[in-house]
């Protein structure tokens, strides 16, 4: 089997007071590793450590399976960064600043080619001779993605892409960073966004107070913390021993009731919509709608986060 | 700053070509080319250095640029390397239009000058020079990583060394006391505005003589060549060497949001 594509071995970053770490995960080929956590929970220092920008004050981090501080170029070859904060400057288009970026990597030949293919990538080719000062934030966020994918990377670490997105912007983003992963491309995002997290990230990872909580896939996050997986259930007449009977289905762990209906946690993974709705029909009670819970790592997030994180790791 | 450079270069020259010539003999005429690249180079163009060289790693730490180009496949030597000597050639480039602009005055205002075959050489003298306030601010830049305050702490370095320059060079005409003149031979500003006069003062014929007395000031404190170019040297390698360390060693800056 080959070497994680990125690796953090007890990564420890200590800031005066503040410490970061012990970080300890891998991203795998191929896989989108969506890295959550609130705002100063240390995202971009390892995102920082990681690309040798940040020295960490003790364990390891490789990138290629290359150390970032000691073998710099080695291990950035074929890697694409765009900031949180894109650092594009205003007086130039983003012809001009991708092929400053072509350059910077050593591209030599088919520049302008690979320059438009990214443009397209992203979705400003229309936009690739107006000057960066003239774009809104949403094209700048576009643009600082197509810079970190020049010259085709097979690594992308991307702190916070959707970022000021339209969902036209998102939508498309989204898209490409899917065909990227199927091309065999690894990619580390962090985000706050955990609807997209959760509809495009093959993995993910939370990190609270300088510690990683947790690393799996987001189901598996949603069963740890939750306990489950939630069942919304949108019913008229639903009374209170059809509720009662509700608890008796296999797989079925609590029942909540809610505006216009109940919230049913199951047990993760396992599918208990079919026998819900036929108990509800059943006992004369209207079903409405039956549908698995929406934006769950939302409320996992949110939850590991009240919890301290106990309830995450 | 090259608009700036050309008036500093011409105005003088036209004002005493045009109501002070008599204040100049005749003789010192073929000569006057010297004042024009020497009289910029004791504080102006230090000025320069510094302001090239403050900036050059710290403003990109501010714009994040650093951040983002030492997020490419680019070692940590190339862009230190590329960032020292991407300014370097730039204030060499200014020192080098310094000395084309003053000929080309002089030449046009005093008539033809004499001896310019030492021009090019003056002119890598001051390019050397120069670097003892340029590496200096560089390391400054690197150190703060905030340009303005990378500034004013190169210029009060600067104005700080001319001043205390001033007072040891008047507490040794009072005293005698070689002491005063010894510290004042290591000040930087005394080395780095003392190399390039001198060796003018060593191939020019003495009828320009009364220029490099009012360039230089009192003979006294001032080191020998050799001794200066050391000196110099020993800054320049000082300052390099503890900027790069501290580059290796530390984290890239985030951007100034």
């Amino acid at each position: 089997m080959s070497a994680p594509v990125i690796e953090f071995a007890g990564a420890v970053k200590v800031y005066g007071q503040k410490k970061i770490g012990p970080v300890e995960f891998y991203v795998d080929r191929g896989e989108i590793f969506g890295f959550l956590g609130p705002n100063g929970s240390g995202k971009t220092t390892c995102i920082r450590m990681l690309l040798g920008l940040a020295r960490p004050s003790a364990g390891k981090v490789r990138l290629r399976g290359v150390d970032p501080l000691r073998k710099h170029a080695e291990a950035l070859t074929s890697v694409g960064y765009s900031p949180e904060l894109p650092n594009i400057q205003t007086f130039m288009s983003p012809r001009e600043v991708l092929r400053l970026a072509a350059a910077e990597i050593g591209l030599k030949v088919g520049i302008q080619t690979e320059v438009d293919r990214v443009l397209e990538d992203v979705g400003i080719l229309q936009y690739g001779d107006t000057k960066v000062g003239k774009l809104s934030k949403g094209m700048v966020q576009r643009l600082s993605v197509a810079q970190a994918m020049i010259g085709s990377p097979q690594t992308l670490v991307l702190d916070e892409p959707m970022i000021g997105l339209d969902p036209a912007g998102t939508a498309h983003l989204r898209e490409t960073f899917r065909e990227f992963a199927r091309n065999g491309g690894t990619i580390l995002m962090s985000s706050h966004m955990m609807s997209e997290v959760e509809d495009l990230c093959s993995s993910v990872g939370l990190i609270h107070s300088g510690k990683l909580l947790f690393r799996g896939t987001a189901g598996d996050m949603v069963g740890q913390v939750l306990g489950g997986d939630l069942v919304h259930v949108e019913a008229r007449g639903l009374s209170a021993g059809t509720i009662e009977a509700l608890h008796k289905i296999d797989g079925v762990i609590g029942i909540e009731a809610i505006s216009g209906g109940v919230e049913i946690k199951v047990k993760h993974g396992v599918e208990a919509r079919p026998a819900i709705a036929r108990m509800i029909t059943e006992s004369g009670a209207e079903l409405l709608t039956i549908r698995t819970g929406e934006r769950l790592l939302e409320k996992a997030y949110i939850e590991a986060l009240r919890s301290g994180g106990s309830k995450a790791e | 700053m090259v608009v700036f450079i050309a008036l500093l270069d011409t105005v003088p020259y036209y004002i005493f070509a045009t109501s002070g010539s008599s204040l100049i003999p005749p003789s010192v005429y073929p000569y006057v080319w010297i004042a024009g690249i020497l009289a910029p180079f004791t504080l102006f163009i230090q000025f320069v250095a510094i302001l090239v060289a403050a900036g050059a790693m710290s403003e990109e730490y501010e714009a994040g640029t650093a951040e983002l180009l030492l997020a490419k496949p680019v070692s940590r030597a190339e862009f230190f390397v590329g960032k020292f000597l991407g300014g370097y050639l730039l204030l060499s480039l200014l020192i080098l239009l310094n000395g084309l602009l003053s000929t080309v005055a002089a030449t046009a205002f005093f008539g033809a000058q004499a001896d310019l075959a030492t021009l090019p050489v003056v002119v890598l003298v001051e390019i050397y020079s120069s670097a003892l306030f340029f590496s200096v601010a560089f390391m400054l830049g690197e150190l703060v990583r905030r340009s303005s305050l990378a500034y004013i702490l190169s210029s009060a370095l600067i104005v700080a060394s001319q001043i205390v320059g001033t007072y040891l060079s008047i507490a040794y005409e009072l005293t005698g006391n070689t002491f005063y003149s010894t510290i004042h031979t290591y000040l930087p500003t005394t080395l780095a505005g003392s190399l390039p006069p001198q060796y003018e003062q060593s191939v020019l014929p003495s009828v320009a003589g009364r220029i490099f007395e009012l360039l230089l000031g009192p003979a006294s404190g001032v080191p020998s060549e050799a001794v200066a170019a050391f000196l110099v040297g020993v800054y320049f390698v000082v300052a390099v060497s503890i900027a790069l360390a501290y580059f290796s060693w530390a984290d890239v800056s985030r951007r100034v949001s």
